[in-house]
């Protein structure tokens, strides 16, 4: 018994080495956004700064602020978007039954096989001709089309799994399709809700692709403002470095309070 | 087609989701069937958004079609598909594509497969749940950040990583700045971004192994390595293969990482098939060129999807 835990106590901290050394890169990274441009090209490199300073903070707030908030506001609203489309779309999915609905499932199911550089022309010509090119509005549409597929997929396995007895009592007790929707399956159906919300609002955060071709000014978000400290000849490494904490700190800190949702997002449709 | 989900429901819950026992045919039918309200809207959305861009590519990709040029595009028929498959930089970026892709995805397995072993070994001990959240930060990480946060820390002249090798006196790398490096960095930061992933669908699977196998096994006499032979990976394949599906798809439109990395450098070492497309569109403003290169990519994603949802089996799919 004792040898078992000894072996128990040494693979424990084995994982934790591994471990460590997996999130090693983000912690260097963070710790570098607090370094001097000096001191982040200094050989040997000095692993924790001398001074710590925020300076290289200020500066990326005081240049990229606007676009900041653009990625927040795209974020939200694309999520809400989603929500609002899919998850009645989720129950007419796992509540019915009619004809070609495995068809109408795989078509969802191909919007996520869809390669974004595949749409981006007809995106591109079309928001141009529409004026939405550079425009928070252009970038939502879109981000709701490709976060849309996800949420029916994840919150319509989420809702079969709720037991049709209580659906067809509710029916029999004479409620009506929206009462059942709302007052039954919604609740019943938060974990896989929230979890949708967790991938679908991610996917707007990450999102790199879009933007760089749809926004050049005014909308840009955050993701393309990072890629922008890569001049010609020079790469302003410190400000890539608290631009990158900033960009990641939000969803690593939320993956510590919906590790569950995440887990069970990924097992469930195994979606990215 | 029969779903569990049908298997399970009482039949005849359908029969009164749909007022009759046969599915309803007819447009009179269907605004008066109870699904519609639900899904319509959706539905509308999708399929304006998805199949404009769609019919506008392929038409494209017949078109001499330049974003520069002010005349009206002429008809080329196949041609940019024919120069498409003469062009050099093109098969070099599917062969990439293709590299990257079976290469990170093993890699990814294995070292999934070995870590959801040793966070199952210490899954009852004290912390080990954090431990574990802890472990799968990198992919939560933006993936234009994973490839910023690696050139940053594999320059080849202040990097912190060749500091690090010259300390155990290993010569310094070039990584992302040699064509013979450039390749596999991107691999080998790919594979750090998404074995945490497959670290969770490993997980899943083993855990769902019923353990009176292992037992049997050990009464067997089996050693480890036939456990995980015989027992294991067969048990675990059908959950693993939708994992590794999805791994599949997410490298075939790779183009986060090379962007913030090498941008298809240096020379053509690490050109990837979304890059290429994108760099015909929006740098040469080849926009017919580029839309057949997306219309290949679309339907190389789609022949691949439609097999792969044809070889999983059933209850995987609907899980």
């Amino acid at each position: 018994m004792r040898k078992i835990k000894l072996r128990k106590r040494l693979l424990f901290i084995l994982a934790a080495l591994l471990t460590l050394l997996n999130v090693a890169p983000l912690l260097w990274v963070a710790v570098s956004s607090l370094k001097t441009r000096v001191e982040i090209f200094a050989n040997p490199p000095t692993f924790l700064p001398e001074v710590w300073r925020v300076d290289n903070y200020a500066r990326l707030f005081h240049d990229n602020l606007p676009f900041l908030l653009n990625s927040i506001v795209v974020t939200l609203l694309s999520t809400l978007g989603v929500l609002i489309l899919s998850v009645p779309a989720a129950f007419g999915l796992s509540t019915f039954s009619f004809a070609k609905k495995r068809d109408l499932e795989m078509w969802f199911l191909s919007g996520r096989m869809m390669p974004p550089v595949a749409a981006a022309i007809p995106f591109y010509l079309t928001l141009r001709q529409i004026g939405l090119i550079d425009t928070h509005f252009g970038l939502i549409i879109l981000y709701i089309g490709i976060g849309t597929p996800l949420a029916v997929w994840l919150i319509s396995s989420f809702m079969r799994s709720i037991h049709p007895a209580i659906c067809e009592a509710a029916r029999i007790d004479g409620c009506n399709w929206w009462n059942i929707f709302f007052r039954i399956t919604l609740p019943l159906s938060s974990g896989g809700i929230a979890t949708a919300t967790i991938f679908v609002s991610i996917f707007a955060w990450n999102e790199l692709l879009l933007p760089l071709f749809l926004t050049n000014r005014l909308a840009k978000t955050f993701p393309v403002v990072l890629t922008s400290f890569q001049g010609q000849t020079e790469i302003a490494w410190e400000l890539m470095c608290a631009g990158a904490t900033i960009q990641v700190l939000p969803v690593l800190i939320l993956t510590f309070f919906v590790q569950k949702y995440i887990v069970s997002g990924l097992t469930l449709g195994s979606v990215r | 087609m029969e779903t569990i989900q049908d298997k399970q429901r009482p039949s005849h819950l359908n029969s009164v989701s749909g007022g009759r026992r046969k599915p309803l045919h007819g447009v009179a039918s269907f605004f008066r069937h109870p699904a519609t309200p639900f899904l319509l809207p959706a539905v509308i959305f999708l399929f304006t958004l998805t199949i404009y861009p769609f019919v506008y590519s392929v038409i494209s990709s017949f078109l001499n079609f330049s974003l520069t040029n002010p005349r009206p595009p002429t008809f080329a028929g196949l041609g940019n598909y024919l120069s498409l498959f003469a062009d050099n930089l093109f098969s070099v970026a599917v062969l990439n594509t293709g590299l990257i892709t079976v290469a990170s995805v093993v890699i990814e397995f294995l070292i999934g497969f070995c870590m959801a072993h040793l966070f199952i070994a210490i899954a009852d001990l004290k912390g080990s749940q954090l431990l574990r959240t802890i472990y799968i930060l990198p992919m939560m990480v933006t993936p234009v950040v994973v490839g910023l946060l690696w050139s940053y820390i594999l320059e080849p002249l202040f990097g912190v990583m060749n500091y690090l090798l010259s300390i155990v006196g290993v010569a310094p790398q070039p990584w992302f700045s040699d064509a013979n490096t450039a390749l596999w960095s991107v691999i080998f930061v790919n594979v750090w971004e998404w074995s945490p992933f497959m670290m969770l669908i490993c997980t899943a699977a083993l855990v769902s192994i019923p353990r009176d196998l292992y037992e049997a096994a050990r009464i067997d006499g089996a050693r480890w390595f036939q456990t995980v032979m015989k027992v294991e990976l067969p048990l675990v394949r059908s959950t693993v293969l939708v994992g590794i599906i999805f791994r599949v798809i997410d490298n075939f439109r790779m183009f986060d990482i090379i962007f913030a990395t090498t941008r298809g450098g240096p020379g053509r070492a690490t050109e990837v098939i979304s890059l290429f497309a994108y760099r015909q569109i929006f740098q040469y403003f080849n926009a017919g060129y580029g839309a057949a290169a997306a219309v290949v990519v679309f339907l190389i994603a789609m022949i691949f999807g439609t097999v792969a949802a044809k070889l999983l089996p059933r209850e995987i799919h609907h899980a």
